[in-house]
């Protein structure tokens, strides 16, 4: 796949960012295509947090410009860049699991129909959507009417994972996806992240694990203190570089 | 490799003799507050067939009058289950229906002077409700936005709602001059008490409010996890506002059930019957922590709480074994909660 | 530092100087202050006791000061007692919430030379100057005899079922010095009548949808019920109730204790055959007269009882018994 035919769904440039007297962000550039995975890598403090909270709304830079699909864009809430389609998977997941798979994948945009004029919540239509969804994305739920907190921590990620896809995300942060699980199923998250590509989502994946990094990512980008020290393509670089870049610049 | 394996299929992360236990939990759990009525309603029929030779559950005083009793913690545990649901609590609903009640019976002597008694019971019913959305609402402010904790704001109106109910209705009870109240208080339709009647259709909308609608499915999100649903870009304070409005309206109905019943309006009239109405929403199924909990497992909670107050009255027990029995019940349900839950992990 | 202490100095004589006309004026003219603490200032059985003991203060020339907490609690009632007792009145009438919390306090008034009367309600067993207990200070106990009130309802209701069946007592609940005394009264006066029984009592927590409930589980069970009595107002509003929902009004026998307002509409609706009327204007007006009595030198008894007033459907209207009727 040549990754510069296409044009980059995110392009971020001369991206500063100061906490009082931490400079967290200074001079950083970020470009995303589409189909890609982009690893964020650094040690605990260089900024990758910081970072995709510029890109999800929550922060605002003091300087620099952010392109989305071409234009600039100001986001000022982590709304407006979930509807502009920008999801971020967070660790905590935020899914109720007391709710079932088609209640969490439709949370706040229920669908409803009418039975004498009443709306009622279709929960037989949220579940079946959801699932298909799910299934495109090689998730499979065993019982799908139960709440999720039957399910594993594995699977409750592939409904927040498929909840974003089904709302057209375009752009996917996932911060450290892979942290509270098992190996199997950690496995099976990159799967999912394959899968996320090949339909051409573009994904940000923040991870302390570089094997996992090497296993999905196309492209590494570098931070230290809040400057981007290096960049390089997966395929031409090794761990041994990469941890050089962390600590060492 | 036997992971590379596992991989390749969608393979079934539940199973062995430990999901099937949970299993089992799971079912029993969702079906103790049914299990436990029918064992009550056993053992009273039982005992007073050994007893005395009689029946309790088919003699018809019994139902109606159970029916009748379960009346007034009903309608205070049916705003509280969204209440709870939500992982709120609401402490103020006693007070609340007093003041309710008060205010119901100072508006409809009032607008009886005019001689219309059906206009004065639209009226009354009307400024009941009206007022008790007041403390609802300061009640959902103080949560919403100030960010007071339940217990704590609750309390507060609890206070607030119990001195003004005693002040309107000068520390005594408030009398209802003219029939037609006490008529629909204590009437009859089709041989159903009316009271009862109404509360059954208070009861379906609760129900649809609760588990067919989109703001139910929003109250069950924020008390699974109010992050969630904050990222869902649900209005979880607007949410939360209606939440203890509706506890309040709820309360509100018990106010003028009450006045309606006894044709005189009382400030405390709700005040012992908080801890039950409480009683019957946990005991429903309900976790305290939010999340869980339905209008139907209420029903059968309050109606638990109401056969063993009747029933060991109708046997004959030692009155103080009433509090020992709902006590128990309270506790074996919170148990069979916890156990669930520690199988869960 | 000085200077500091010096200011403080100053601040606390202004305010002496400040506080002391009011305990002059109090002092003045040999006229005597008498205060009379309620249970609680909103209940109407309080406000008639405070009209009684307005209508001897007026005959006998006293000052009368009313002070109270708006419920029937130690917790709000001893601040007041405090206050009171800060302003040195000749007399303090009180109701005391608690029979033991406000033994201290009241003691403080005592050793203060101020005489204290308890009206309504009682602390210690109720016994005074017996020279037994630290509670045996008060002058007198001015109350309704509500052992005897219990003996009254008693042979009212026995009376109204023609001396037979099955009656039973609603009450709020143990623990209560004065219904459970009426509860007494009630039951020894029943055991005079052989062929009345006398069922389990019900306490309902002063709910009155409990006591409703109540009356009709013991009437399912008690078909032949002929009465009930209902030691206090909530407790008869729901004895009646549950008869009119058990369609069983006037068959079963309902006699009420207390008589505030609301309970006329019912007496004439027929809902309660028979309310027991504590006097409460005469528990107020022996009272002042009773303090008066002790501050011109007499003696005083260390306890007087008061009447009860039986009112029914016939006599609800005369003028006679309906000045027994609690106002507002």
């Amino acid at each position: 796949m040549n990754i510069s035919n296409k044009d980059p769904l995110l392009d971020l440039e001369h991206i500063s960012k100061r906490f009082g007297g931490l400079q967290a962000l200074k001079d950083v550039a970020l470009t995303l295509y589409p189909g890609e995975v982009l690893a964020l890598a650094g040690d605990n403090g260089a900024g990758k947090s910081t970072l995709i909270k510029t890109i999800s709304g929550v922060h605002k830079p003091d300087t620099g410009t952010i392109k989305y699909c071409g234009q600039v864009i100001h986001l000022e809430t982590p709304h407006q860049a979930r509807d502009a389609g920008i999801e971020t998977i967070y660790q905590d997941l935020a899914i109720a699991d007391n709710l079932d798979v088609g209640g969490n994948v439709f949370l706040g945009r229920e669908i409803v129909k009418r039975i004498c004029g009443l709306p009622f919540v279709d929960r037989r239509r949220m579940r079946q959507e959801a699932l298909e969804t799910l299934q495109d994305l090689d998730i499979h739920i065993h019982h799908p009417e139960n709440p999720l907190r039957s399910l594993s921590g594995g699977q409750r990620q592939s409904v927040a994972i498929g909840r974003a896809i089904h709302w057209k995300a375009r752009v996917l942060i996932m911060d450290e996806p892979t942290a509270a699980l098992g190996v199997p199923e950690q496995r099976k998250v990159m799967e999912i992240i394959e899968r996320l590509k090949k339909s051409g989502v573009g994904v940000i994946f923040i991870s302390h694990n570089l094997n996992d990094i090497f296993q999905v990512s196309d492209r590494i980008l570098v931070l230290r203190r809040g400057e981007k020290v290096g960049e390089r393509l997966i395929s031409e670089t090794n761990h041994d570089e990469v941890v050089r870049m962390m600590v060492a610049g | 490799m036997l992971v590379e394996k596992k991989i390749t299929k969608p393979a079934p992360l539940a199973g062995g003799e430990a999901r099937k236990a949970f299993r089992w939990l799971a079912v029993l759990a969702a079906f103790r507050a049914w299990l436990f009525l029918a064992i009550l309603l056993a053992a009273f029929e039982l005992w007073a067939r050994v007893a005395y030779g009689g029946t309790f559950v088919f003699n018809p005083l019994n139902v109606k009058s159970i029916a009748l009793f379960t009346v007034t913690p009903l309608l205070l545990a049916l705003g509280q289950t969204f209440v709870i649901i939500s992982g709120g609590i609401d402490l103020s609903v006693g007070f609340t229906m007093g003041l309710s009640a008060v205010v119901t019976a100072h508006v409809y002597n009032w607008a009886a002077q005019s001689g219309n008694s059906g206009l004065s019971l639209v009226v009354a019913v009307a400024a009941g409700l009206g007022i008790a959305v007041v403390p609802g609402l300061i009640n959902g402010l103080l949560i919403a936005d100030l960010r007071v904790p339940p217990f704590i704001g609750t309390l507060g109106m609890y206070g607030v709602a119990r001195g003004v109910a005693f002040l309107l209705a000068k520390g005594t009870t408030v009398p209802v001059q003219g029939g037609l109240m006490g008529a629909i208080g204590n009437g009859e339709t089709l041989g159903f008490p009316n009271l009862v009647l109404l509360t059954i259709a208070i009861i379906l909308v609760m129900h649809y409010l609760l588990s067919h609608t989109r703001y139910g499915q929003h109250i069950y999100a924020i008390g699974g996890n109010v992050n969630a649903a904050l990222r869902a870009g649900i209005n979880v304070r607007n949410a939360t506002i209606a939440l203890y409005i509706l506890s309040a309206l709820s309360a509100g109905c018990a106010g003028i059930f009450y006045t309606a019943k006894f044709s005189a309006g009382a400030a405390q009239a709700g005040e012992p019957v908080l801890l039950d109405s409480i009683a019957a929403v946990v005991i429903g199924g309900a976790s305290l922590f939010g999340g869980s909990g339905t209008i139907i497992g209420t029903i059968i909670g309050a109606l638990i709480v109401a056969v063993i107050q009747y029933g060991l009255v109708f046997v004959n027990v030692e009155p103080f074994w009433q509090f020992v029995a709902v006590g128990v019940v309270i506790i074996i349900s919170v148990l069979v909660d916890q156990i669930q839950k520690g199988a869960r992990k | 530092m000085k200077r500091w202490i010096n200011t403080v100095a100053v601040v606390v004589t202004l305010g002496l100087v400040a506080l002391s006309p009011i305990k002059l004026a109090l002092a003045a003219g040999n006229k005597y202050t008498i205060a009379l603490i309620p249970g609680l200032t909103t209940d109407p059985f309080y406000i008639t006791m405070h009209k009684g003991a307005q209508a001897a203060a007026q005959a006998l020339g006293v000052d009368l000061v009313f002070q109270g907490a708006p419920e029937f609690n130690p917790v709000t009632q001893v601040p007041v007692l405090n206050a009171v007792t800060a302003r040195h009145p000749s007399a303090i009438l009180i109701a005391p919430t608690d029979k033991v919390q406000l033994v201290a306090p009241l003691k403080t008034a005592s050793e203060a030379g101020i005489p204290v009367i308890t009206v309504d309600t009682f602390i210690g067993n109720g016994h005074y100057q017996t020279g037994t207990g630290d509670a045996d200070f008060p002058l007198c106990y001015v109350a309704s005899d509500n052992v005897l009130g219990g003996e009254i309802a008693a042979r009212a209701l026995a009376k109204a079922i023609g001396d037979k069946g099955k009656v039973y007592v609603s009450n709020v609940k143990p623990g209560i010095s004065t219904t459970d005394q009426r509860e007494q009264g009630f039951k020894e006066e029943m055991k005079k009548h052989s062929s009345i029984t006398v069922l389990e009592t019900q306490f309902n927590d002063d709910d009155a949808n409990k006591a409703a409930s109540q009356f009709q589980s013991v009437l399912a069970r008690n078909p032949d019920l002929a009465g009930v009595f209902g030691a206090n107002l909530f407790s008869a509003m729901g004895a009646s109730n549950g008869a009119k929902q058990a369609h069983s009004t006037g068959k079963v026998k309902v006699v009420a204790f207390d008589a505030p307002a609301s309970i006329v509409p019912e007496l004439k609706a027929g809902n309660v055959d028979i309310a027991i009327a504590q006097h409460p204007a005469e528990i107020g007006y022996f009272g002042v007269v009773a303090a008066y009595a002790h501050l011109a030198g007499q003696s005083v008894p260390p306890l007087i009882g008061t009447g009860f007033t039986v009112i029914d459907k016939g006599n609800v209207d005369d003028p006679n018994v309906k000045r027994f009727i609690y106002s507002d």
